[in-house]
């Protein structure tokens, strides 16, 4: 659901009038000079929700406005309260660069969070599928493990799974990371909700073409769901982009990943705000740069995941 | 959400082309859809419910996680020491202040934000929810970093405004009185924003066409929101409370892992890392897993009560 594209035509005075309330609803629109008013008067009524919206969004985003400028600062000046930042300089993350392998752990943890991504959305397109499509015995047991699995919360199994990829001999390594997490019961049930409003139609043409169960879905279902999948995808990605319990249990003699390589830098730096800011702006960078460009995909999904 | 869509769902999969006859290999038709679900069965059997029957194992045992050391039974004595820990009870009042701090931040203000700023719509509501959205995707050792600089004591800005205005404060972070508040700014500040969009989103999937009916019969603006939107929303909402109830405890975590680690005196604690102090740092298996199975079924019997609940409360809009 976009709920941004779905916001009703924002015509003041006419069917928004009567959503507004009682103001809205007393006063009739039929000379264009009231109408005017009436939009003016809207206009000014939505004064207080604008000041509300931008109170929150400053609230929001003051934050991460400060952790750029603090790492833009400077060293002389890092301690400076200016909230508007002097002269730019790359100090900080030159010094960032030097101290710690953050380029590796960068690529490291985008390595990690695609293939998480990826195998996520691969073992849940299969499993919705086979959910979706086919009526079969013991489908509502077997799919109550994937709904009950989201009351099984990690801390509660982490040690026999801490002790399980002990013993692969994984412990600190990426793939000790990944392994626990390749299928994620959540897009199951995500994807699963899409192809239960696919059209039946479809899946019966296609059958009736010849195709097999497996064609059809990579053939037929997939291409439709384009633009679903990709951002439950994106939405995977960023989740396993900011995972913190697990990489920071297997991870603990190793900084491989950015997520357990910058918590030793903080601790390692104490005060040195200005490269902390850095790294932590490091950090956020590949999200931000998802943000900016399929911004509205990743709001569709994780709204979409807080909404029954 | 998921909970609730595993009853009708099963009702709607036969109109799909199983229900027609099948002609060609029904053995292999079959078997189709067990060979679909198998992969991620398999995984989640291998790394949910394994390790939790595992858990659930060693709850019994007493284990100081060393490979060559053998495991010991020892009955329900780990239940009954975890049971008497001072850190436990600690730990599950925290939880529950945390949750409701998390109700009302996530829940709560959410909505009365989403009902206030309803009429903003087009461009202006894309941008404000483009900026509102962005602390949820900070992931938690920036977020933690973010906030550590802003209430440092020197030359953080928030001690900086606070001196300004006579009230000066020390190290937030250190001090048993503030220190679980100071997660709770960390953690609402991500999570309000996310709050705020999806009630928002719940507002945006009801139709106008009721409050209109409503109005044209006589109804108040006042009557509208509690008559007729909140409880159309109650699914929404009811359905982020469960979340907020089940999750605030993961949402937490992170961020006291990185900055409080519990402290001082298990004053930020909570369950989870209660969970993880016992496993990791105390190296006791059996309390660590005795804790958290009792988790485990509380949460549980939670959800249960709460699926109940909102099938027995939610008003439906079709």
């Amino acid at each position: 659901m976009a709920f941004i594209t779905i916001a009703p035509p924002a015509q003041p005075g006419s069917l928004d009038g009567a959503l507004a309330g009682p103001a809205g609803v007393s006063e009739p629109t039929t000379a264009p000079a009231a109408g005017r008013r009436h939009l003016r008067f809207a206009a000014l009524r939505l004064a207080p929700s604008h000041a509300l919206l931008i109170a929150l969004a400053l609230v929001s985003i003051f934050p991460i406005y400060w952790m750029f400028v603090t790492a833009f600062r400077p060293s002389s000046d890092a301690l400076s309260t200016n909230p508007f930042p002097g002269p730019l300089s790359l100090e900080n993350f030159q010094y960032v660069l030097k101290t710690i392998p953050i380029a590796g752990m960068l690529a490291n943890t985008f390595g990690m969070a695609l293939t998480l991504a990826l195998s996520q959305l691969l073992v849940a397109i299969l499993a919705s599928y086979g959910f979706a499509r086919w009526d079969f015995l013991g489908k509502k047991a077997l799919y109550l493990l994937f709904v009950g699995s989201w009351l099984v919360p990690f801390q509660v199994t982490m040690i026999p799974n801490y002790l399980l990829v002990s013993q692969l001999g994984l412990l600190n390594t990426v793939t000790g990371v990944v392994l626990p997490q390749l299928c994620s019961a959540f897009a199951v049930m995500m994807l699963r909700q899409h192809l239960e409003a696919f059209p039946k139609d479809l899946l019966d043409a296609s059958q009736m073409d010849g195709r097999s169960s497996w064609r059809t879905l990579w053939e037929v279902v997939v291409p439709n769901l384009r633009p679903a999948l990709a951002a439950l995808g994106i939405m995977l990605f960023i989740s396993a982009w900011n995972e913190y319990l697990w990489p920071s249990l297997i991870m603990q003699k190793s900084d491989a990943l950015i997520q357990v390589g910058i918590r030793g830098f903080l601790g390692a730096e104490g005060n040195n705000w200005g490269a902390i800011m850095a790294a932590s702006s490091l950090a956020c960078l590949p999200i931000f740069l998802i943000y900016i460009f399929l911004q509205r995909y990743v709001v569709d999904a994780f709204v979409r995941s807080g909404l029954k | 959400m998921f909970i609730e869509t595993a009853g009708p769902a099963a009702g709607i999969a036969p109109a799909g082309p199983a229900g027609l006859p099948a002609t060609r290999r029904p053995t292999r038709r079959a078997l189709s859809p067990y060979l679909y679900i198998l992969p991620a069965v398999v995984l989640l059997l291998v790394w949910t419910y394994w390790p939790l029957g595992q858990t659930v194992n060693l709850s019994f045992n007493d284990w100081n996680l060393i490979p060559t050391k053998p495991k010991q039974y020892v009955d329900v004595q780990k239940y009954a020491k975890v049971l008497s820990l001072p850190e436990l009870h600690q730990a599950l009042i925290n939880t529950g202040l945390y949750i409701l701090a998390f109700l009302g931040i996530s829940v709560a203000l959410p909505l009365v934000f989403a009902l206030l700023s309803r009429k903003v719509q087009g461009k202006a509501r894309t941008a404000y929810q483009a900026l509102i959205f962005v602390p949820f995707l900070i992931t938690p050792v920036a977020s933690s970093a973010i906030w550590r600089w802003l209430f440092a004591p020197e030359g953080g800005t928030i001690p900086a405004i606070a001196a300004a205005l006579g009230a000066p404060m020390g190290n937030i972070f250190r001090d048993p009185g503030s220190s679980m508040m100071a997660v709770i700014v960390i953690v609402g500040w991500q999570m309000l924003g996310f709050g705020v969009l999806v009630v928002s989103a719940g507002l945006a999937g009801i139709s106008p066409d009721y409050a209109a009916a409503a109005s044209i019969d006589g109804a108040s603006g006042r009557q509208i929101t509690w008559r007729i939107i909140i409880p159309l929303l109650s699914p929404s909402l009811v359905f982020l409370s469960l979340m907020t109830i089940l999750l605030s405890a993961q949402w937490t975590y992170p961020i006291i892992d990185l900055v409080t680690q519990g402290g001082p005196g298990n004053s930020s604690t909570n369950i989870y890392y209660l969970l993880y102090q016992f496993g990791f740092r105390n190296f006791d298996a059996g309390l660590s897993s005795a804790a958290g199975t009792l988790f485990f079924l509380g949460f549980g019997l939670i959800a249960l009560v709460f699926v109940e609940l909102s099938e027995r409360l939610s008003f439906y809009d079709n």
